[in-house]
């Protein structure tokens, strides 16, 4: 089943939600619904029966409207959420940037957290001391590495956080619309780097609204709705699909 | 546990950032961790020495070797508690394994405790108490205190992520617990109606193994080591395994 380099495989992968629906806070609170028996959940299935495979070296564009399941997927894959049913495998070292500067803490200096961020990515503290000078580099902030990072602006923890997170090649790539933020001189040097990664042979996930981009960058292309995977393959079908689709709600009162 | 080998270059700088973030913002920085216990000794020792005088010879030493105990136990239980919670947005973000965060706010603790060992020996010069060789049983005594700290804190810190009012509760048990485990207090004093609480408090196996070696100069007797050393062991085992049973769910909370 993994025989042709398949880089992330999908079986059937479902994953639920448990919303409260009374908020539960305390302990007490739920020792009683627990005895009671009533300890009600709102379930919501962010994922439904989910498969799919990706081969080495593809770039797939996911595409879907508001709470269709985008970024629970990007989760899944990149391992930070456990699928509630079905199975996940995958291979190789996984870069995800779900939001650009997450684990930053602002006490620190940006020297301090290009190492804290990098750890939390999995790196050694050694495969950061080579690779330092090119983080900072990338990120343009010169001296302003050396002050906290709650003196930043928006702009530059973008910068800095994009510089850490792509500094290895990695296997796999997964974006979340990241790249909304960020000046256009930034923008085009963070698509470059990201067509070296592949030409060089990342596998990359791009989760977009641009249909544009998707449709520039991706050959392939999925569109989920409500949790569930509608349509898998060549973009300009998918999206055409997906337009339709979207349309065709948008003029039906009460969808 | 295997994977948190992998990770040892982010537990140490999630450890030296711990100590950094405590003492940035105050000027005499880590001297406080030696100022602060110190401080509790000199009140203490006003308050009770002179009812204590004469179970408990040089009643200073006795004190500080039981705060130095309880605050790196308190404060360690309750940073791990909240270690999870204060990297909730994290935890959404980046896949790590979650343990890292507990592990080495307890470590950060011990660092804490080694600290405040400078001050004790200082007392024990001062106030002429004899230091003897079983002082070199320490370091032992600091490892079941900090592997019964740390399985505290493993069950804990997703408690505190499930449940709000973790964090009140352990507040109040803390201050319960503390008056059940004779810190600052000889055990002959305790009521005989409440000697079973005291004497049957794991917490209270654990301390003494950690002040005999400095107040009564002595290695713990086998028996009492025994008995720390199990409940250390146990504390590990149920925080392992509630942690590992928990921490999927995690990112689902917070």
């Amino acid at each position: 089943m993994t025989s042709h380099g398949e880089v992330i495989e999908l079986q059937d992968v479902s994953l639920c939600y448990r919303l409260a629906k009374q908020k539960i806070p305390s302990l007490k609170e739920y020792a009683i619904h627990f005895v009671k028996g009533s300890l009600a959940y709102e379930k919501l299935w962010a994922l439904k029966g989910v498969s799919l495979s990706v081969t080495d070296g593809e770039t797939v564009g996911i595409v879907g409207r508001n709470g269709a399941g985008k970024s629970t997927l990007l989760k899944v894959i990149s391992g930070v959420l456990k699928p509630t049913k079905g199975r996940l495998w995958r291979r190789g070292w996984v870069a995800p940037i779900l939001e650009l500067g997450t684990g930053f803490d602002f006490e620190l200096t940006g020297y301090e957290n290009v190492y804290l961020n990098a750890l939390l990515l999995g790196r050694q503290r050694k495969e950061i001391d080579e690779r330092l000078d090119e983080i900072v580099a990338f990120s343009g902030l010169d001296d302003f590495i050396r002050s906290p990072i709650r003196n930043y602006s928006s702009g530059m923890l973008a910068r800095l956080g994009f510089a850490i997170a792509t500094a290895w090649k990695p296997d796999v790539l997964i974006l979340d619309e990241v790249l909304a933020v960020g000046d256009a001189r930034f923008l085009k040097r963070c698509e470059q780097r990201i067509e070296e990664f592949r030409q060089a042979g990342t596998t990359i996930l791009i989760v977009s609204h641009d249909s544009e981009a998707v449709r520039k960058n991706c050959r392939r292309c999925l569109w989920l709705e409500r949790g569930e995977l509608r349509a898998d393959g060549p973009t300009d079908e998918v999206l055409a699909r997906y337009r339709e689709f979207s349309e065709g709600n948008g003029t039906r009162p009460g969808v | 546990m295997i994977e948190l080998f992998r990770y040892r270059d982010l537990v140490r700088a999630l450890v030296v950032r711990d100590l950094k973030v405590r003492y940035r913002r105050s000027t005499i920085g880590f001297l406080w961790t030696m100022l602060q216990p110190m401080f509790t000794m000199l009140v203490l020792t006003l308050v009770f020495s002179a009812l204590f005088r004469f179970t408990l010879p040089n009643y200073p030493v006795y004190a500080l070797a039981g705060i130095m105990f309880w605050n790196f136990f308190s404060q360690s239980v309750t940073t791990a508690m909240n270690s999870l919670r204060g990297n909730a947005q994290l935890l959404t973000k980046i896949p790590v394994p979650k343990a890292v965060f507990p592990v080495a706010t307890v470590i950060a603790g011990v660092i804490n405790l080694l600290f405040a060992m400078v001050p004790l020996f200082a007392i024990l010069l001062i106030t002429g108490h004899p230091i003897r060789p079983a002082v070199l049983f320490l370091p032992v005594a600091i490892l079941i205190a900090a592997l019964f700290t740390l399985g505290a804190g493993l069950v804990l810190s997703p408690m505190a992520v499930f449940f709000y009012d973790t964090v009140e509760m352990v507040t109040v048990v803390l201050t319960l617990l503390m008056y059940m485990t004779p810190v600052f207090y000889p055990m002959d004093i305790v009521p005989a109606k409440y000697l079973w609480a005291v004497r049957f408090n794991p917490l209270r196996s654990v301390m003494e193994v950690f002040r005999d070696p400095i107040y009564f100069g002595k290695i713990p007797p086998l028996p009492h080591l025994a008995v720390a050393l199990g409940v250390a062991a146990a504390a590990l085992v149920v925080g392992i395994i509630a942690f590992r049973r928990s921490s999927d769910r995690i990112p689902f909370y917070v």
